[in-house]
């Protein structure tokens, strides 16, 4: 647990093309299903402070689709879309996932929930299309970087190492 | 006239596995490019050939010591990539806080399953 009481989110980029973002929460896994697949309960902590949901509709059923668009502090529209594959209540979802706006931002998402002793673990998974899909500043980039986020992550850990100025 | 380092040259350079492999070699310290070869299994002139696109970004140094050259990490030109992730894990940790939040608020209501 950090000050703030929540637990850690830990983001892992595998190799080239996915993205995998893992979290526990202390509630049944019932619940947590819920707060991810219901629209009333996605609409409240989707968009952050200085933001604004502008839409959030689910049809949580295999073939149904996902539509969530919210507004930037600086009204930037970012919307996401995408259709449900897979749907399996409370343990996993598998929707494909669509950044509208950005070239080859399309992904396939699953989100797994699993519950041991009260705790439920959310793994999110983003499988993108193309490695330039990853949502990277640097488009263009058509090379891996797979494991230069272990090397950074190394050099950070490393006392003394710093990523000055 | 020098070619203007960008960020893309980070990038372009390291995604070549070899040299991640290289960069992995030298945050233990300072090598000598024997001491690289050694560490990889890869032969002297390609790993001169990857320690020389990696300077020609800036991201290892050289230093002339008696008769060996010893390369070392420039970890500062790494800066745009772990800016971007962590921006990006910024932007994954702060949404899954608010629902962690969100999913306590309702705990506490009785869960409204």
């Amino acid at each position: 647990m950090t000050p703030s009481g929540h637990g850690p989110t830990v983001i892992e980029l595998p190799n080239d093309r996915d993205v995998v973002i893992s979290r526990e929460f202390e509630a049944p896994i019932a619940l947590v299903f819920d707060v991810l697949t219901n629209p009333e309960h996605v609409s409240k902590w989707f968009a952050g402070p200085g933001e604004e949901m502008k839409e959030c509709s689910i049809d949580l059923r295999v073939g149904g689709s996902y539509h969530f668009v919210f507004l930037t502090s600086d009204r930037r529209e970012m919307s996401f879309r995408g259709t449900y594959l897979e749907v399996d209540p409370p343990t996993r979802t598998v929707e494909t996932w669509l950044f509208e706006g950005r070239p080859h931002g399309d992904a396939i998402e699953s989100q797994d929930l699993h519950e041991s002793q009260g705790v439920t673990t959310l793994t999110v998974k983003l499988v993108f299309s193309e490695a330039a899909g990853r949502p990277t500043r640097f488009e263009g980039m058509q090379e891996s970087f797979a494991r230069i986020d272990d090397v950074v992550r190394s050099l950070l850990q490393q006392g003394g190492v710093s990523l000055g100025r | 006239m020098a070619r203007a380092s960008t960020t893309s040259d980070v990038f372009n350079a390291v995604a070549e596995p070899h040299r991640r492999e290289i960069l992995d070699a030298l945050i233990a310290g300072e090598k000598a490019v024997g001491a690289i070869v050694h560490d990889l299994a890869l032969s002297q002139p390609q790993v001169s050939k990857h320690l020389r696109v990696l300077g020609e970004v800036g991201l290892v140094r050289c230093r002339i010591d008696g008769r060996r050259r010893l390369y070392r990490l420039e970890p500062t030109r790494l800066r745009p990539f772990h800016e971007w992730l962590s921006k990006y894990e910024r932007a994954w940790k702060d949404r899954l806080d608010r629902m962690d939040d969100y999913v306590r608020e309702l705990k506490q209501q009785g869960g409204r399953l």
